[in-house]
């Protein structure tokens, strides 16, 4: 192997591990979760006395504090890198020890006047989770006292009255959800004057780091703090402020992948992703940062299509790197996903499972593709495994959700994903599906609800806006409607399908020339523009509306053409195309034409084929 | 006793001994020498007296003695002065209350002493300078309390009981003494005690017997006093008179000697007090204000004055620019500057600021509530609830039941919302002071935070019928009723608190408002104009003004007050539900003047520090279909419906705006097709990343990185980049 190679894997390595063990140090356990599993599924670096050599300079700071804890306990305080003074150390294993008990409010008072950055970040931290917990605690009183009704309705069955029922519920969730949402920005009152908020806490934050900024200091400390400053300006939906907060920190101390997905959901347009993919490119330069920078690629790609070959090359390069880590092999099933390669993405995820089998996160995609790809009895294993590795978590709900939805019992499943969201109040994907539930039980202004939530959420989630078109569509509603479209759409600028439903929106509303566009553009995506033909009639007929007789015949034929093409396989569309195209030519008198496409109709109604036979019977009558 | 024995308006009681009067053992000499020798024994004598006490107990810490010191050094300027008694007398009396305690026998003893030695300056003025030198020390030792007539022990014995607050046996022995002597002095003396054993009634019955009341200044105050306790205020007011009978043409100022207030600046002050209760304020004020300057020591004045509300923040300012004083010597600055710490806190602040810190250096003062109720005033008036709150609680610490702090601190539960905290000071309060007003005022905030509004409203009204000029109780009784959106009964209220209190802007305000509500411009504005007049600096009152002119769709004049408050809560640092609504208001403006994108920053202000609203929403959402950008006008539209699914308005707004979305030609630049085209560039480009042809896209890289800089503008960023 490459020697300059080894050294990057070795450097990689040794980030890794200080950042896992940094971070759950400050209690970000996910990012600290994520970078573990990662240094786990590394792959076996060769020359291992460099690498010894290596760990010894780049023994973490506090593994050498814990050591040294163990051993000479006097010294142990005295850490330069850490830079806490004895009380600060022994105040910070107090704070510890409350936030691990989850006494948050605690660890804040007793941190109330630490200068120290970390315990100033654990101490901001603990009071924005007190704050979380108490709206988060405010909203589930109101939806558990809708609960009962859920029961009943569900033991009702499914007709007109329950589906009012469902959506009247869904109304109380939702406008205790717009309660909770303007608590958001105002405050938690302890009923004592004293009162935690966002902006409050924000405020403090923003007053340290200002003080701090003189002193230009770097250090976990300080980028945590602005990693929390980002969080909550993301909050506050200010995500101009959260971008540039996240890549502070993140120049600061790149290992923390927690940062890297909060960076990921400040973005709602591909055309700023692009951007801050070029931010991103010229501020990370050194090799050892740029693995940070790839993982964050293959996320961003997820959310925003990019060139696949550039994917697939990052995500070779670092699964030369991670060859067991289950998160790469999760984004390569991901892609696949998204691409509508089921198999292969059911391959990998088998694959993963056989890994790390107690992984629950991502399950619920891989239930998508199970419930998608119709194969019920694995979705039914999954779904019990799951609940059995731990049932009170978003993925399960949502996995068992899928599982009563593929049984055709939407209710249960909707149960499942209030459940589910319940346990995690950002799930989209959740949000979403329940819509898709709504949908089946044709209750538009529920479905509508939940994508409303959905695209509250995470305005990417291109799927949500879809929906939304869809449902307004179904409730001829086709102003709101097309707006969707268009900002599904927007996301999703290369895939024919959105062009196409913009398309028929613009139709209904009478925009011929804007549909005509749309159609037009669906069919530039077009993998095989020749062989649909269900765009090709769309666009003949749209043609005919104008009289545009030419294009309206070109279409046409390029529809009955790609009747060649199709290995025989003749949809309602060639069928009409050739009809009208019979009709057309004996119009204009050209019979033998005319008798030709009359021909062609093989397939269709009886009624479509006797006009056809009418026609041709017509036509050799003037042809002879 | 030579009526013109007793203190004339210059003087204060101090020039009065429980033992003057005693003519018979008065010896004709010349007291002035005496005088001086007097107070040198009693210097030294107190003096001596520290000495042996400190070593047994902890007397010295009592207040009494420090007073004892004070006036002892205090007591040397006395005998220069030409006229009154010399205030050895009182002093002494002083003296002897310093020594009660467990040293009690001893101390009457020593006192008597003293007070022999005392005696003689009862004597008259005019006493000839007849030599007589003393040796203070030998004097000291020389008298014995045996030696004192019995009237004069009886008098002793009322005097200490008085001061040991046994009123039966004052009054009993006062009674028999002045039965003996039948001396005017002693009629004071026994309408002193009716007075603190409050039989008031007695008291003056009493002192008009002796027609002591229209002799001798002292005893008209006195009257006066007991008067105004027995609410007879026309009575009262016949005594001190309508306007001040010493009044000096000529403005010159007596400088006073003695150290002591002046009896004609209590008498003034009585007027005051008079005036205010007969609702006649301005001539309450007046009173009050002639009562300062003729002298600066009553407080009490100074208290009325600003506690009351009679005084507006300019004349508060200027009027204490007037005052001398130059009196006070070497006070003159710390009593400058804690007068100063009251003032309003609307104006000046750095001058409050300036006299805070020089009480804090100069004094020590940083721990004392005076100098902490300053603070939680500047807070209070900043709107900074939760820090004024914060300082309030460690004030109240030290002194639980501080009854300058608490309205404030009461307020501040209120505004903060503090619930529990409100019910356990109530509750304390009604335990501890059930005949406060502000107990009552504390109830009620806990009821109007709990949303009871008839049983707040109640309470409102206890406590302002227990103290007519506790104007927050006022005010809080009429927002009962504002409410309830009870406008008329609101309006009442405020009018009369407006009555009540000249100084501050709020009923004003709060009329003002109630009009605006009711949609009757000409009077709010009248009113606002008049509350502008007491205080233009405060910013809820710009804005109100601001509305109104918006109302009255005078725009430009809207924005100009609009700004002003914008400015006044900048001055401020406030972030507060008022700095909100400022902002909201000037975005409106911004709006109707068309200026877009200052309304629009505005807006995204205010969405960013108060959250979503659905107002400001659909508001945003209008300025943005007026600006023809329709992506961004249907997503607030859509964000303002998501609040609040009722929204008229915002529903009609939507559609038009879909209607206008549906019209927009998909040309090339439509947003969808400029996306479209950037993500398809984007894909070549990423897949063409080492070919370096890039820039197109380091220039849109450099703009997203300035937009990261400076996220003001990243609006315009976001929206030019939509239009490329």
């Amino acid at each position: 192997m490459d020697p300059s190679f080894a050294q990057l894997l070795s450097e990689v390595q040794a980030e890794l591990r200080n950042s896992a063990s940094q971070l759950s140090r400050l209690k970000l356990y996910n990012s600290s979760k994520w970078s573990a599993e990662a240094l786990c599924g590394m792959c076996e670096i060769p020359s291992s006395p460099l690498v010894k050599n290596f760990m010894k300079d780049s023994e973490s700071p506090l593994r050498s504090r814990s050591h040294k804890n163990v051993f000479e306990p006097q010294q142990s305080p005295k850490n330069p890198e850490v830079g806490m003074d004895s009380s600060e150390y022994d105040l910070f294993l107090l704070a510890s020890t409350l936030f691990d008990c989850k006494e948050f409010d605690r660890c804040g008072y007793f941190l109330a006047n630490a200068t120290h950055p970390e315990l100033k970040f654990l101490k901001l931290y603990s009071k924005y989770l007190s704050w979380d917990k108490k709206t988060q605690e405010s909203m589930e009183s109101m939806l558990t006292s809708g609960n009962p009704k859920t029961a009943n309705s569900s033991d009702g069955g499914v007709d007109g009255g329950d589906g009012r029922n469902v959506m009247d519920r869904l109304r109380n969730h939702e406008s205790s959800n717009s309660t909770v949402l303007k608590k958001f920005q105002k405050s938690v009152d302890l009923d004592n004057g004293e009162s935690t908020s966002v902006p409050l806490i924000l405020k403090e934050l923003n007053n340290y780091l200002s003080q701090d900024q003189k002193s230009l200091k770097t250090g976990i400390g300080i980028s945590l703090l602005h990693y929390l400053q980002g969080i909550l300006y993301k909050i506050q939906d200010i995500p101009s402020n959260a971008i540039s907060s996240f890549l502070n920190s993140l120049s600061m101390f790149p290992y923390n992948w927690g940062c890297w997905t909060e960076l990921l959901s400040c973005l709602s347009r591909s055309d700023e992703s692009v951007l801050l993919l070029k931010v991103l490119n010229d501020k990370f330069t050194n090799e050892k940062f740029k693995v940070m920078l790839k993982f964050f690629k293959l996320s961003l790609f997820q959310e925003f299509n990019g060139n696949i070959d550039d994917f697939i090359q990052e995500l070779d390069y670092l699964l030369s790197i991670f060859p067991n880590f289950a998160f790469l092999k999760t984004q390569h099933a991901l892609i696949n996903y998204h691409y509508m390669d089921y198999v292969s993405a059911g391959l990998i995820f088998d694959q993963i499972i056989k890994l790390d089998p107690y992984r629950l996160e991502d399950m619920d995609t891989y239930s998508n593709i199970l419930y998608v790809m119709q194969k019920p009895s694995k979705l039914a294993y999954l779904a019990q495994f799951a609940s059995g590795v731990d049932r009170f978590r978003a993925e399960t709900c949502c996995i068992i959700a899928n599982y009563y939805s593929a049984k055709q019992e939407h209710e249960k499943s909707i149960m499942y994903f209030r459940r589910a969201l319940t346990l995690n109040k950002s799930c989209t994907s959740a949000w979403t599906l329940m819509g898709h539930e709504f949908v089946e039980l044709k209750n538009s202004h529920a479905a509508i609800e939940c994508y409303r939530r959905a695209v509250d959420i995470n305005a990417r989630d291109f799927k949500a806006w879809y929906g939304l078109g869809q449902a307004y569509e179904v409730l001829d509603m086709h102003l709101y409607s097309l707006y969707y479209f268009q900002r599904s759409c927007a996301l999703k600028p290369l895939d024919k399908r959105m062009w196409q439903a913009l398309a028929s929106c613009y139709e209904k509303v009478d925009s011929i020339d804007e549909s005509i566009k749309c159609y037009t553009r669906a069919l530039q995506l077009s993998l095989n523009s020749d062989l649909d033909t269900t765009i090709l009639y769309r666009l003949a007929l749209l043609h005919e509306k104008l009289r545009d007789v030419n294009n309206c015949k070109g279409y046409m034929v390029k529809c009955v053409d790609a009747h060649q093409n199709t290995d025989g396989l003749i949809s309602d569309e060639i069928t009409k195309a050739s009809l009208w195209l019979a009709k057309h030519e004996a119009k204009q008198k050209n019979f033998s034409e005319a008798y030709k496409y009359a021909l062609g109709v093989t397939h269709g109604t009886s009624q479509e084929i006797e006009e056809a036979r009418a026609i041709a019977r017509e036509c050799r009558k003037r042809m002879d | 006793m030579s009526r013109g024995n007793t203190p004339s308006q210059h003087n204060s009681t101090l020039a009065i001994s429980p033992l003057v009067g005693n003519r018979t053992l008065q010896m004709q000499q010349g007291q002035q020498q005496r005088n001086n020798t007097h107070n040198q024994g009693n210097r030294q004598w107190s003096g001596a007296q520290r000495v042996t006490q400190t070593p047994h107990q902890s007397v010295t810490y009592s207040p009494l003695v420090q007073k004892i010191q004070n006036n002892a050094s205090l007591a040397t300027p006395a005998p220069i002065q030409d006229h009154g008694g010399s205030t050895a007398g009182l002093l002494a009396s002083m003296t002897k209350n310093g020594l009660f305690g467990p040293t009690m026998p001893s101390t009457l003893r020593k006192v008597s002493v003293v007070t022999d030695l005392n005696r003689p300056p009862q004597s008259v003025l005019d006493g000839a300078g007849s030599e007589e030198t003393l040796d203070a020390n030998r004097i000291i030792h020389s008298i014995d309390i045996a030696q004192l007539p019995a009237a004069e022990k009886l008098r002793l014995w009322r005097h200490d009981s008085l001061m040991q607050h046994q009123y039966r046996t004052a009054e009993y022995i006062g009674d028999k003494v002045y039965s003996m002597t039948g001396d005017p002095n002693d009629a004071f003396w026994l309408a002193q005690v009716y007075y603190n054993s409050g039989s008031y009634i007695r008291a003056v019955e009493l002192l008009s017997r002796n027609n002591l009341d229209t002799s001798s200044v002292m005893c008209r105050y006195l009257t006066a006093l007991c008067l105004i306790q027995l609410k007879k205020y026309e009575d009262a007011l016949d005594i001190v008179g309508e306007t001040n009978p010493f009044q000096d043409p000529l403005g010159n100022h007596v400088k006073n000697q003695d150290g002591g207030i002046k009896l004609e600046s209590s008498m003034c002050y009585l007027r005051g007090k008079i005036f205010a209760a007969l609702n006649n304020f301005e001539k309450a004020k007046e009173s009050l204000k002639e009562a300062l300057q003729v002298d600066v020591k009553n407080f009490e004045a100074f208290d009325e004055l600003i506690s009351k509300n009679l005084l507006t923040p300019n004349e508060e300012w200027t009027f204490i620019a007037s005052l001398d004083f130059s009196d006070l010597d070497d006070n003159e600055e710390l009593i400058r500057s804690l007068y100063i710490s009251r003032l309003s806190k609307y104006l000046n602040l750095d001058q409050v600021r300036k006299a805070q810190d020089f009480l804090i250096d100069e004094y020590k003062l940083s721990n004392n509530t005076d100098i902490i109720h300053s603070n939680v005033d500047t807070l209070f008036t900043q709107c900074k609830f939760s820090d004024c709150l914060k300082l309030c609680e460690e004030a109240l610490e030290q002194d639980e039941f501080n009854f300058s702090i608490l309205p404030t601190y009461i307020s501040c539960l209120y505004e903060l919302g503090g619930k529990n905290k409100l019910f356990l000071i109530s509750h304390k309060l009604a335990e501890n002071f059930p005949k406060h007003p502000i107990t009552w005022f504390g109830v009620g905030a806990y009821y109007m935070c709990t949303n009871k509004i008839s049983e707040a409203r109640k309470y409102f009204s206890k406590a302002s019928i227990l103290d007519p000029t506790f104007s927050q109780a006022w005010i809080g009784f009429a927002h009962t009723y504002a409410v309830e959106g009870e406008h008329e009964q609101a309006v009442s209220a405020y009018s009369t608190a407006s009555r009540f209190f000249p100084g501050t802007h709020l009923p004003n305000l709060f009329l003002g408002m109630q009009y605006l509500l009711m949609g009757t411009l000409p009077l709010a504005e009248e009113y606002f104009i008049l509350a502008y007049d007491v205080c233009p600096y405060d910013p809820l009152l710009l804005n109100e003004m601001g509305v109104l002119y918006f109302k009255k769709n005078d725009f430009v004049k809207a924005k100009k007050y609009l700004k002003k408050a914008w400015e006044a809560i900048k001055a401020l640092d406030s972030e507060s539900k008022s700095w909100v609504s400022i902002h909201t208001n000037l975005a409106h403006s911004y709006r109707k003047l068309g200026e877009n994108e200052r309304a629009v920053k505005c807006f995204k202000l205010v969405l960013e520090t108060a959250g979503k609203d659905t107002d400001t929403l659909c508001a945003l959402g209008y300025v943005y279909l007026r600006m023809n950008r329709i992506g961004k006008a249907i997503d607030s539209l859509h964000g303002s419906l998501a609040l609040c699914p009722s929204n008229q308005t915002a529903q009609d707004l939507l559609k038009q705006a879909l209607d206008v979305n549906l019209s927009t030609v998909l040309d090339e630049s439509h947003p969808l097709v400029v996306s479209s085209k950037i993500q398809e560039q984007s894909s070549r480009l990423v897949s063409r990343k080492r070919a370096a042809n890039k820039l197109d896209v380091h220039a849109m890289a450099k703009r997203l990185k300035h937009g990261q800089d400076s996220s003001d503008d990243e609006g315009e960023e976001g929206d030019s980049m939509e239009l490329e």
